[in-house]
Formats: C-alpha cells, structure tokens, sequence
C-alpha cells in the first residue's frame, strides 16, 4: 500500500494551523511523524483518521481517495481513553465488534493481545481499578485486536516504562516486517530513529523535512566533519581553527566536547589534512559527523 | 447496520446491568406492590379483631349539664349527635373534673334554648365538639320550634332536603373520569424524561471526558452511537415505566377483593388511551433523549451537563405545566397550540386525545409534525456529537454551533 498525502491544510476560525502538508508512506516501511509540541502532528492524524476534515489537499491510497472506514486501522489517539467502569474483555471485545469483526474472531484476537501485552489476569477486572501502564497496555491492546492493515499510533511511548517500551517496539518492529503501513508521531527521537525509514518532520504547521531517514542524515553530515586535538579544548581548537584555517573551513559548533566543522568544499579535506600535519598537531579525531535525528531535529525547528 | 446493533446492544446493557437502575427500579415495584396490597393487609388485620371483644372505649363520651331543663326529648338530641354518646350530667363540678381526667372529650353547658356553653380540656384545630353539638342542638330546637307550630318537623325536612336522584350522560369525553390516568400516565412520562434525559446526557458526556469517544468515532459511524446511545437509554427507561405500570395494575387486581374497585379510575385505563399515550410518549420522549444526548456532547466534563440542560429542562417543565393546566380546559387556546410545536405536542396533544375531542386530521398533522421533526433532532444531535467529539474545554455555546459546524 501506498498513501500520498498531498499539500493539506487545515484551519480552525479564521487560524490556519497546517500549511500545505505533503509526504508518503508505503506499507512495510514506518513513517515517524515529528515536531514539537503543538506543531500539528496530533490534527494532521485526525485528518488522516477523518476525525477532522482538511481545508484543502488530498489523501490517497493506492491511487484512490483514502476513507478511513474502509480498511481496519489500529489507531492509537493520543488522547486514551476507554470505558474506566467496564471489564477489560467486555469492552475490547465492544470495541472490535464495532469495527466490524465477528465475536468468535475477536474472541481469539483480544485473549491473544492480552497474554502478548501481558495483561490476561485483567481480564476481567474494570479498567479504573489497573495501574496506568497497565491501562495504557489494554489500550494497545485495542488497537491491535482487528489485526490492522494500516497502524496510526499518536505519541505511542509516552506513559509506558523502559521494559513496556520495549515490548512495544518488538511489536511494532513485527508490524512493519509484516509489510503494514505504519505511521506514529512522537517527540522522542531515539525510537523514530530506531523504526522509521521515512520522516516528516513539521513545525508550526509547515513541512520542514521529509524522506529518507539515512539520505537525511547523509544531507546533514555533508562535508561537516569532527574535530579533535589532544588535551586541547574545544574553545583552543576554535581559536586555533579561526586562526589558521578559516579560509578552508567553517566553524560549525561544539559538541560534546568536540568540535564540529564544516569543508568549504571537497577539496578543502586534503588540504586541511596536511596543514594539519605540517603544524605538527595532535590529532586524536578527524571522522565524517553522522548527525543525530536530535541534532536535525533541533537544527531545522531552532530553540 | 450490524454496528448499529452493537451499539444498541452494549447501551441497553450498561443500563439494565446498572445497579442503580436495577435498585432503583426494584424500590419502585416493592414500594407499588406493598402501597396497593394495604387495604388486603388491614382487611387481615381487622378480620383478626373481630374475634375478640370491640372494644367500647374508642367510643367518645361528651358530657351534657342541663340545669334548666331545656332538653325534654334527650334521645332525639342524641339521635342526631354523631360524634359519640352523650351522658348527662347533674352539677357542673363533676362534668368539669370529668373532662379535666379526660373521661369526657368535653362537655355542653346549656345556658338557655340558643346559648350553650363548649367545655374542653384542650382547644385543638381538629376538634369538632362544637359543630357536632351545634348540629344536634339546632336541630332539635328546629323541631320544637316548629311543632310549637302545629307543623311536623320531618316534612319540613323534605321539602327543604328533598332526595334528588341525578346522573350524567357523557355524550363526549369523561375529562372528570380521565383525570386521574391521564395525569399519572403524564407525570410518569415527565419524570421519565427528566431522569433518563440527564442519564443520557451524563452518558454522553463521560464517553467524552474518559476521551473513549475519539476511538468510538473512529471505530463506527457517528448515527449509530448517537441513536444507539439515545435509543438505548429511551428503552431502559421505557422497560422502567412498563415495569411499574404491570407491576401496579396485577397487584392491584390481585388486591382487587380488598379495594372493592376503589381505584378503578386510575387502573381501568382504556387500551385506546394507552396506544395514544405509547405512540405520542414515545416519540416525545425520543425527541428529548436526542437533545439531551446532543448537550452531552457539548460538555467535556460530567459535572458540566446539569448546567448545559438547565434550558431545555426549563422548557419542559413549561410543557408539562400547560398539559396540566389544559387539563382543566382542554379547549384553550394555549393547549392547542402547544399540540402542535413538537417540543410540547406529544403531552399536550396527549391531553386533548385523552380528555377532550380531538379531529384526526389534527392528530395527523401533529404527529407527522413529531415524526418529522424527532428524525431532524437525530440527524442534528449526530451532528453536534460528531462535532463535540474533539471539542474539550469550555462548554460549547448554542450561538457557536453553526460556525464550528462549518468549520469543520
């Protein structure tokens, strides 16, 4: 499957809060949705969900407008919610009905996300009366129980523990190796950069970056290498490099205790590298810098 | 449609399945059948009594002190004293001790034939000692007055008192008779409209606030959980209210010895009247659970839906009291016009069916009305609830609604 999101925008009163968003997502592949608070991930779901309708713009699938109704989706929202006064297998099983699956059917889909998630002793106990883990678990276990072609998850991580994280990641890594097409937004970049591929990062509404995880990555780090001299400091290395070598490159930034630096252009490498040596220098470190999602992230929606 | 199902099915459940439901309709038929079985129980009682001696002291004793000598004939005072026995008296001081140790209720001093003197140990509001006596005496003065005359006192009692036997014949409609059920069959349809209105809404409401409605809207389309949800509470309240009436009219009939067809009236409801009543109450009452389930969805927390329902709960307390107020009147002009306007046709109409006469072109027009108009406040109220889904915060305002509508 295939879904193309072209140029929506959406407004609410006179405040228009997308922008022309546009991205791709194919099954087997998982797009993380990025941005800060209040950046829109959260309505560009409910979009996607039909929960909200766009002001302009197109959703396809395959080709053909996507109606949400149509195809069994595992959405997660970002708002949890559940019934706090039903019996945790009364209200899945509800829940699974209402998309259309049969009793037996759900039957064997709800007991089977309940050992997976863990939490088959609750079966039958209200919801109000679980831990909010334990809660959150049941949740997911909604969203999983009519075996979803396509999996919308908002925020999914937030309120779980490392070790349920990590129960939630085999899952999700299994969803995507089952050729599902899976899109889930989050702030927190180490677990889209653990699953995603493709990345839609917006702020303020506007796209700012979208594609290829590694090609991102790669668009980053160009010609910006790391820098290191021997019981130096990252502000001597600056001084040094401001004074001898800024006709060659540029200073980027300190981090973490290094210093990043960018290459005028591709022959500046070479050139650096034996001014480097005729200075008699102590190297420690010269490599080619791999951004981190955070350090694209931060550069690209600034403070 | 299968959704449809679904969610009808979970809605009446989490009724039926309620405990307050379930107590609360139980109190409701215990409460029935012990009021209606009372007169069995003190018929048992009584039957018990009669084996052993009655018990002459219940009887009250007045005191008569006649230091005149003004009543000749005493048994013909006595005759028409009934309030108890009169025992004469002949010095004041023992008739006043007598009523101070409460052997006596009180005593009658008669000063002369028009003055006599009450004498009571305490002057409560309900003591009839006085008009009781008053009665005896007057009439007796009456028969000697005229008999001093020459006229026999008892055919001037027929003349002035003559036996005048009357009947009706009710061409129309028995408003007199109707009276009792039609009030009952109304305040039973308010109540339930006023309880199950604000359950529903409260319902509505929570699935917000517990923010499952996102997954719901989601999950289904949003006709089928509005109707399913208004739809479901309607028939939890409706297998309340049959409950009770069954449960009234079968103790009733099994008590029916004990009553003697006293409450007749109020049971023998006539099965016309009833499918008027099933078919206006119905509609009325759906028509209600459809706006208060749409002023669910306008409320983010539970605790906002009593003030969100305050107008429409003003309106129908208005409603019901120009149906009760036509009762009286069922061919005022307020009455009609309010059998017309689909917030208040269905009692009001209701009133005019079951109390007055009533054209069927009338009742087409007013029912079509109801029907039309029921189906638009369900469109609508899915509207709103689908509307109100992603809306928290502060209460929706009415004037709001067509921009947010649009907007989205």
């Amino acid at each position: 499957m295939h879904l193309e999101v072209s140029n929506i925008k959406k407004s609410f009163g006179d405040k228009e809060v997308l922008h022309g968003l546009t991205f791709k997502v194919v099954s087997g592949k998982a797009l993380g949705l990025l941005g800060r608070n209040g950046a829109g991930k959260t309505t560009t779901i409910r979009i996607l969900m039909d929960l909200f309708q766009a002001n302009e713009g197109t959703i396809d699938l395959d080709g053909k407008v996507f109606k949400p109704r149509e195809f069994q989706i595992g959405y997660l929202p970002e708002e949890r919610g559940l019934y706090p006064k039903k019996k945790v297998y009364d209200q899945l099983i509800y829940l699974g009905q209402l998309r259309g699956l049969s009793k037996s059917e759900l039957k064997e889909h709800t007991l089977y996300w309940l050992e997976r998630l863990g939490v088959m002793e609750y079966k039958d106990k209200k919801l109000e009366t679980l831990s909010k883990g334990n809660q959150q678990k049941v949740q997911l276990a909604s969203t999983f129980l009519c075996h979803p072609e396509i999996i919308i998850l908002d925020e999914p991580f937030s309120g779980l523990d490392p070790v349920n994280s990590q129960i939630l990641k085999e899952i999700i890594r299994e969803q995507i190796q089952s050729e599902k097409l899976v899109i889930f937004s989050s702030h927190q970049m180490s677990y889209v950069e653990e699953f995603c591929e493709e990345i839609a990062l917006i702020d303020e509404g506007q796209m700012i970056l979208t594609g290829n995880l590694n090609t991102i990555k790669r668009e980053y780090g160009k010609n910006r290498m790391i820098f290191k001299i021997a019981d130096t400091s990252p502000q001597q290395v600056y001084d040094l490099l401001k004074k001898d070598f800024s006709d060659l490159i540029k200073f980027h930034e300190i981090k973490k205790e290094q210093v990043i630096l960018e290459l005028l252009n591709e022959e500046s490498k070479y050139h650096f590298m034996s001014r480097l040596s005729e200075k008699k220098l102590n190297v420690e470190m010269f490599a080619i810098y791999h951004p981190s999602l955070e350090d694209i992230f931060i550069e690209s929606v600034g403070e | 449609m299968k959704s449809f199902g679904t969610v009808l099915k979970f809605e009446i459940n989490h009724y039926l399945k309620n405990k307050v439901f379930l107590i609360s309709t139980l109190i409701l038929v215990l409460l029935i059948s012990v009021g209606l079985s009372i007169p069995t129980l003190i018929a048992a009682l009584d039957s018990d009594d009669e084996t052993s001696d009655p018990s002459s002291e219940d009887i009250p004793v007045y005191g008569l002190y006649d230091p005149e000598g003004l009543v000749e004939d005493l048994d013909y005072l006595k005759e028409n004293f009934y309030l108890g026995e009169i025992k004469e008296y002949t010095d004041l001081n023992s008739l006043e001790q007598d009523v101070t140790s409460t052997t006596l209720n009180g005593g009658y001093i008669l000063n002369n034939t028009l003055d006599y003197q009450y004498v009571v140990l305490n002057n409560e509001m309900a003591d009839s000692g006085l008009n009781a006596f008053n009665r005896a005496y007057t009439i007796y003065y009456q028969k000697h007055a005229f008999e001093e005359k020459g006229i026999v006192f008892e055919e001037v009692q027929g003349i002035i008192h003559p036996n005048m036997t009357q009947n009706v014949n009710v061409l129309g409609k028995d408003s007199a008779a109707n009276f009792s059920y039609t009030y009952i069959l109304m305040f039973g349809l308010y109540f339930m409209i006023i309880m199950y209105g604000q359950l529903i809404a409260t319902a509505v409401a929570s699935e917000k606030s517990n923010r499952t409605m996102e997954l719901l809207v989601t999950s289904t389309k949003t006709t089928y959980l509005i109707f399913g949800k208004v739809l479901g509470g309607a028939f939890a309240g409706m297998v309340q209210f049959i409950l009770v009436i069954m449960t009234g009219k079968i103790v009733y009939y099994l008590n029916a010895k004990a009553w003697a067809g006293d409450l007749d009236y109020v049971f023998d409801i006539p099965s016309n009247i009833l499918l008027q009543f099933s078919l206006f109450g119905i509609l009325g009452y759906i028509f209600f659970a459809f706006i208060f389930g749409a002023l669910g969805a306008l409320v983010s927390k539970t605790e906002d839906v009593n003030a969100s329902a305050t107008p429409v709960t003003i309106i129908f307390v208005i409603v019901f009291l120009i149906s009760v107020t036509g009762m009286q009147n069922t061919e005022g002009v307020v009455l009609k016009i309010a059998s017309y306007i689909p917030f208040s046709s269905f009692m009001a109409m209701f009133v005019r069916l079951s109390m007055g006469s009533v054209a069927w072109y009338e009742v087409t027009i007013s029912l079509s009305l109801l029907i039309v108009s029921t189906l638009f406040v369900g469109w609508f109220s899915a509207k709103i609830y689908r509307m109100g889904t992603l809306m928290y915060g502060n209460p929706v305002k009415l004037k709001d609604i067509p921009k947010i509508l649009k907007s989205q």
